[in-house]
């Protein structure tokens, strides 16, 4: 019998004192895969929604600030719906500084057949938006034609599936790529597409206070031309253009980034502290667990064990339960979160979007491997302590 | 106590919080209209089998006997909890709709436990 | 094998009276040779565990040598002291001695699995014959009495064949019978295996089956 065999059999045999130590370590595990998954799903929204942004300026109605917060249209996917001339994109052409004007228009929709919620609806100019279109273009390979959507990815909607807005019917030919933010519910258009929602929205007696035509818009997304002062351009187009506010994305972006760093540091702080926690406990318990086996340990020096044997045993045991709690710790973690990633993302109201197997499956192996090398690591001075006993000594202690 | 007793207890304790959840804090989406979608006749089924594998806990707690059949018997039963939500009844079509945040994950999470349970609880008493 | 032992002493620090050490062994010279069978007897508290614990290479004596042989003992390392140990001796301690988490054949066969020997089945089944504890081969030690835990530990170190078995009270929790039993089986070991056998005893009956007896009183060794 080897000591690695004697190890797990004294694991198989003792399994509530193998379960209790393996209880630590996967406490130590959840912690650290739980907190790191939901750091980097933070970190991976940030990042998604400063490229979904894009633009650098957003001109939106006046009004768009009180009424909706356009902020929360990003990052909640709440639905909103306010208006301007259409003319405000070609306007904001002309300002110094500005080299793109991409306009789109919003809809919320009351009821579509495949949800009974409201759903946010976005028009754009295929031709000249630099901001969802690059996205749709991942999914699709041609232009969005009439009554054609592209669907966020938390729309459950099929392929090819027909989708009633506002009694118009509009097929499904794209499903996109998760962002982690509010644009992964909404639905998305060209502008035909939507001047036919927006007249049947009217149709329908839903009073968005518009005016009949093809006039209106609701954003335009404002790429500022390189080397010129993004300021000095928000600064322009609120002084040039009436009725119509200009935002800067950054502001949306820095205030996102900073409540990002606060629940990380949070997080950090959390994992540290059920760490050192975890690891002292770990410490006095395999210190006891080694004193309550003095007598064992004292047989297996008698029957020809040397000190390295029972160190190796020792540690073997330690590791081995590590790895156990390990597992559980991160399976449970992985149970917990991945499942429910939708509703953590839902209360911490900020941009969300999981790791790929790529990043989670190594952090997953990580985790496990660490968890391991900890309880190992909280053995080793008991294990010293013990291999420094002459057996005469610890028979005579163990009597 | 025999140690088919164990997973016997675990998957009542589940079937209670099937539920109790259910009907609580794991309900389907409510709609704003009153008018009931897929989620909620999902729902409702879970809360059968839920009923059914409350039902056959305690069954299995009543003889060793016919321990190993019953637990047998709930291997399907979870089965189907865990194709019922989502994949044999449809449900809501966002997944921001709180019958797929929250039910339907939990759900397969609580079926899933007691499926493996069950399995357990067959291979323990069939040793017995 | 013979062992011996050159002006082995123990001397323990501690506060005793007026002196801050006490001796439990004095220096003691004697040699342990094969085919008879020597019994340590005296008083409680006279020294006789300590001494047996380092002739069997279990404790590090203070002063003095342990020759096994021409091998110093307590000059290897660790290492092979404890393999010398495995391969050489057999103890059979006082009080209880089984690793819980084994049954009573693999207690038996530890020390040859340790090692990767070759599992010394045969003899371990025969001894348990012997001693009557066959029927407990699959049983786990807290399901034995404690006499039946001593003739296990009993078994597991002349099942190994040793050169050398030292045993600590090892009739303490046997009654008459097993008593008999045990020291026939020593004293069988000793003078047909050629064999040596050194024990230590309050039993008297012990006193009839040995070859030398040996007096311990205050940590000295009289014959």
């Amino acid at each position: 019998m080897k000591i690695s065999s004697l190890s797990l059999n004294n694991l198989v045999r003792k399994p509530g004192r193998t379960l209790a130590l393996a209880l630590l370590t996967a406490f130590l595990a959840l912690a650290v895969f739980g907190g790191s998954v939901i750091v980097l799903s933070l970190r991976g929204g940030l990042q998604s929604l400063e490229a979904r942004l894009g633009a650098d300026i957003i001109l939106v109605p006046s009004e768009a600030q009180s009424k909706v917060s356009f902020q929360n249209m990003f990052l909640q996917g709440t639905t909103g719906a306010f208006y301007m001339d259409a003319s405000v994109a070609e306007k904001a052409l002309e300002v110094e500084g500005v080299e793109k004007a991409a306009p789109q228009t919003f809809l919320a929709s009351l009821k579509a057949d495949c949800c009974s919620i409201k759903i946010q609806v976005i028009g754009i100019d295929p031709a000249r938006d630099f901001t969802v279109q690059p996205w749709i273009s991942r999914s699709l390979s041609r232009e969005l034609g009439d009554m054609d959507v592209a669907v966020g990815c938390k729309v459950e909607a099929g392929m090819g599936e027909i989708i009633r807005i506002y009694e118009q019917r509009c097929k499904v030919v794209a499903r996109l790529e998760p962002t982690g933010t509010g644009l992964d519910t909404a639905v998305y258009c060209n502008m035909n597409t939507m001047n036919a929602l927006l007249r049947a929205a009217e149709e329908k007696g839903i009073s968005h206070r518009i005016e009949s035509g093809d006039s209106v818009i609701s954003a335009v997304y404002i790429k500022v031309r390189d080397g010129s002062d993004i300021d000095a351009v928000n600064s322009r187009l609120n002084g040039r253009l009436r009725k119509v506010t200009a935002v800067r994305t950054r502001s949306m972006i820095t205030g996102v980034s900073d409540s990002l760093a606060g629940i990380s540091r949070t997080v950090t702080v959390l994992i540290a502290a059920v760490w050192v926690l975890a690891f002292i406990i770990l410490l006095l318990a395999f210190a006891l667990i080694i004193r309550e086996r003095t007598r064992e340990f004292a047989v297996l020096r008698l029957v020809g064990a040397s000190r390295g044997m029972l160190a190796r045993m020792v540690l073997a045991e330690s590791a081995l339960c590590g790895l156990l709690g390990g597992l559980a710790g991160t399976g449970l973690a992985a149970a917990l979160l991945f499942p429910f990633a939708q509703l953590i993302e839902s209360a911490l109201k900020m941009p969300y979007l999981m790791p790929d197997a790529g990043v989670v499956v190594p952090l997953a192996a990580g985790t496990v491997l660490l968890s391991a090398a900890a309880a190992a690591l909280s053995s080793v001075l008991a294990a010293v302590r013990l291999s420094r006993v002459d057996p005469g000594t610890a028979l005579r202690e163990g009597n | 106590m025999k140690k088919s007793v164990i997973p016997a207890l675990v998957i009542l304790v589940l079937s209670q919080v099937i539920v109790f959840g259910e009907t609580t804090f794991l309900s389907p989406c409510v709609h704003e209209d009153g008018s009931f979608g897929p989620c909620h006749w999902a729902g409702r089924a879970l809360l059968g089998l839920g009923c059914v594998l409350g039902a056959l806990a305690l069954l299995s707690l009543c003889g060793k006997r016919a321990r190993f059949g019953v637990f047998l018997s709930g291997l399907p039963v979870c089965a189907l909890g865990i194709l019922i939500p989502g994949t044999l009844i449809d449900l809501c079509h966002m997944s921001t709709m709180r019958c797929r945040m929250v039910m339907q994950p939990a759900m397969i999470l609580l079926f899933s436990a007691a499926l493996l349970c069950a399995l357990i609880g067959a291979i323990l008493s069939a040793k017995e | 094998m013979t062992v011996k032992a050159e002006g082995v002493s123990r001397r323990y620090f501690r506060k005793t009276g007026t002196a801050n050490y006490f001796d439990a062994v004095q220096p003691v010279s004697l040699e342990i040779a094969p085919g008879g069978m020597t019994v340590l007897t005296g008083r409680s508290g006279s020294g006789k565990t300590t001494l047996l614990n380092m002739l069997s290479g279990l404790l590090v004596p203070t002063g003095g040598k342990v020759w096994y042989d021409d091998t110093d003992l307590y000059a290897l390392d660790d290492r092979a002291l404890s393999r010398l140990r495995s391969e050489r001796t057999g103890v059979v301690p006082q009080g209880r001695s089984a690793v819980d988490t084994l049954t009573v054949l693999e207690n038996i066969l530890l020390p040859a699995r340790l090692y990767q020997r070759e599992l010394p089945v045969e003899a371990a089944v025969r001894w348990m014959e012997k001693l009557g504890i066959a029927p407990l081969r699959d049983a786990r030690p807290a399901e034995l009495s404690g006499g039946e835990l001593r003739r296990m530990a009993i078994v597991r170190a002349l099942a190994q064949a040793p050169d050398v078995l030292f045993a600590d009270e090892p009739t303490g929790d046997l009654d008459d019978e097993n008593t008999r039993l045990v020291l026939s089986a020593f004293r069988d070991f000793a003078h047909e295996e050629k064999k040596a056998v050194f024990m230590v005893t309050h039993e008297n009956d012990a006193l009839l089956y040995a070859d030398r007896v040996l007096r311990m009183d205050h940590g000295q060794v009289t014959s």
